[in-house]
């Protein structure tokens, strides 16, 4: 949406050629993008398209065979998740993966502590840390369930918790898998307006989302993986309207 | 009878040291270590070997002893920890059996099989404590440190980290956590403070051997965390104190056949462990099963 904003800024992230094969199967073939600041990128295609395997690679949850990943600059090559997660990289997982044994305050607050050890904080840190999670528990309607267990929550609960987590963080990149798959109307609605707020205060977000209105209704530019391919990179009309690309999409291949 | 129940006070005390540093790393990280007893018995060795040639005194053979475990937990942890939950209990079950031949060989610092004597008391601040109802203050006291240093860390940012870690440890990691570096961590703070109760167990016994040491003791202590209640405050002392009991209470029914206590006990242990886990799979103290 401020596309023309940052449109000359270096890219937060920029990806060339990036490999990946499972026994001789290319997951992510040849894959080149940049991901610039305030652009929401969403990744679309079929499944088994490799958009998952995509978001493992340049969170190094994955390593590449091939290509290269900077991230701010810096060649992620050899770093480990952690330490791409603590320079800025967030991300969502498609089946959550909450800490389910904590309380929804314990999610949230745990998201925000990386130090191995428990190192002594000031009290303006800690009043300024509390506040950030009311506001996040509050946009994401779970400040009543702030005791509850992550395990004992509704479907919708969890995949909100799963975006408060992410919010409560200082990831300037936020990579979501599915987030709002399964969600009813209201709370797509809510989820939507999370995205718009947070891509306002200048978060920059890549998304894989099979619902059509998410793709046409947020994203700045689609990415259309096909089989480990790059098949299209650019404005969501251009690419949902090419027959081709819809073909593949509605599995109505030849 | 006064000694006899201080003795089993002391007896039930140490074991919960053990019990409730094994529960720190099973019930909130997730490490299944095959290998308490190991650090159990190189915290008694240890303690032992300074008492007798350095100083008696509690405020050198503990932190020794600690010193000693937590460095050859480092050794175990390093490298286990950094591939996949199940192959650290294969890792520790290795490092039980190699230490039951190293404690049972290495003479100059052991004894052999034959064990360490005459271990001196443990000395506090000057006073000699060697009668069971004294050393129970001391060994309660230990207890309560232990107890309280535990349930700090559990509820710290540490503690939270090692539950998230449990949960799951690819979104740990997605959070900005060194997923290896804290259970590392993790390991080496139990194993030191199970030290601990190696370093009570030797200076109030005044004697001990490899038979404390074993493969045995290790499954014990693991079983006293799961009839208790795993990732419970009270499950491993309610564990440790129940299991500790079990031969006194089978001497005390004088219906039942003497002789075979030994056996006796092994057949209680197995019967209750099994109808625990079918019934109440969190143990005495742990939660219901959810529906």
């Amino acid at each position: 949406m401020n596309m023309t904003a940052s449109a000359n800024d270096a890219p937060l992230m920029q990806i060339r050629n990036l490999d990946k094969s499972f026994g001789g199967v290319k997951a992510v073939d040849d894959v080149s993008m940049d991901l610039r600041a305030g652009i929401v990128t969403t990744l679309v295609g079929p499944n088994g398209a490799g958009k998952t395997t995509f978001f493992n690679l340049i969170t190094g949850n994955l390593t590449r065979d091939g290509g290269q990943v900077t991230w701010l600059g810096r060649d992620t090559a050899g770093m480990k998740p952690y330490r791409i997660a603590r320079a800025g990289v967030g991300r969502t997982y498609q089946d959550l993966r909450l800490f389910d044994g904590m309380t929804v305050w314990e999610n949230v607050l745990n998201a925000t502590e990386h130090g191995a050890f428990p190192v002594p904080i000031s009290r303006a840190h800690r009043i300024a840390r509390r506040e950030r999670i009311e506001r996040v528990l509050e946009r994401t309607c779970l400040a009543d369930k702030r005791n509850t267990r992550a395990i004992d929550l509704a479907y919708a609960e969890r995949k909100f918790l799963s975006m408060a987590r992410i919010m409560a963080t200082e990831a300037k990149l936020w990579l979501l898998d599915e987030p709002a798959s399964g969600l009813d109307p209201n709370s797509y609605e809510r989820f939507l307006a999370i995205l718009r707020e947070d891509v306002a205060e200048g978060v920059t977000v890549c998304i894989i989302e099979h619902n059509l209105d998410i793709v046409i209704g947020i994203s700045d530019r689609i990415a259309f993986l096909d089989r480990g391919r790059l098949l299209a990179d650019g404005d969501p009309h251009t690419v949902m309207n090419d027959p081709e690309l819809a073909k593949i999409y509605f599995g109505d291949r030849e | 009878m006064e000694a006899y129940i201080f003795n089993l006070v002391n007896l039930i005390a140490i074991y919960a040291i053990l019990a409730v540093t094994l529960n720190f790393i099973m019930g909130y990280a997730g490490i299944y270590s095959l290998a308490h007893a190991v650090f159990f018995g190189l915290g008694a060795y240890t303690s032992a070997w300074v008492a007798q040639n350095v100083h008696p005194s509690i405020l050198l053979t503990i932190p020794a002893a600690m010193m000693a475990a937590a460095a050859l937990s480092l050794l175990l942890a390093l490298p286990a920890l950094r591939v996949r939950g199940e192959y650290f209990v294969a890792a520790s079950l290795g490092l039980q059996v190699l230490a039951v031949t190293i404690f049972s060989e290495w003479k100059s610092f052991t004894g052999g099989i034959g064990g360490v004597l005459a271990i001196p008391p443990a000395n506090v601040f000057g006073i000699e404590v060697f009668k069971p109802a004294h050393f129970a203050i001391l060994s309660v006291v230990a207890l309560v440190i232990v107890m309280a240093l535990i349930n700090a860390l559990v509820h710290s940012s540490f503690g939270r980290n090692l539950r998230a870690i449990h949960d799951s440890e690819s979104a740990a990691a997605s959070f900005g956590k060194n997923v290896p570096m804290i259970k590392t961590i993790s390991v080496v703070i139990s194993a030191a403070l199970a030290a601990v109760a190696g370093a009570l167990y030797a200076s109030y016994l005044s004697f001990i051997n490899v038979e404390s040491f074993t493969l045995d003791a290790s499954v014990l202590v693991m079983a006293m965390v799961i009839i208790g209640g795993t990732g419970t405050v009270a499950g491993p002392i309610v564990g440790a104190a129940l299991l500790m009991l079990l031969p006194s209470l089978i001497s005390w029914f004088d219906f039942l056949p003497q002789t075979e206590i030994g056996a006796l006990q092994q057949i209680i242990y197995g019967l209750g462990m099994t109808l625990l886990m079918i019934f109440r799979p969190g143990g005495i103290v742990g939660r219901r099963a959810k529906a």
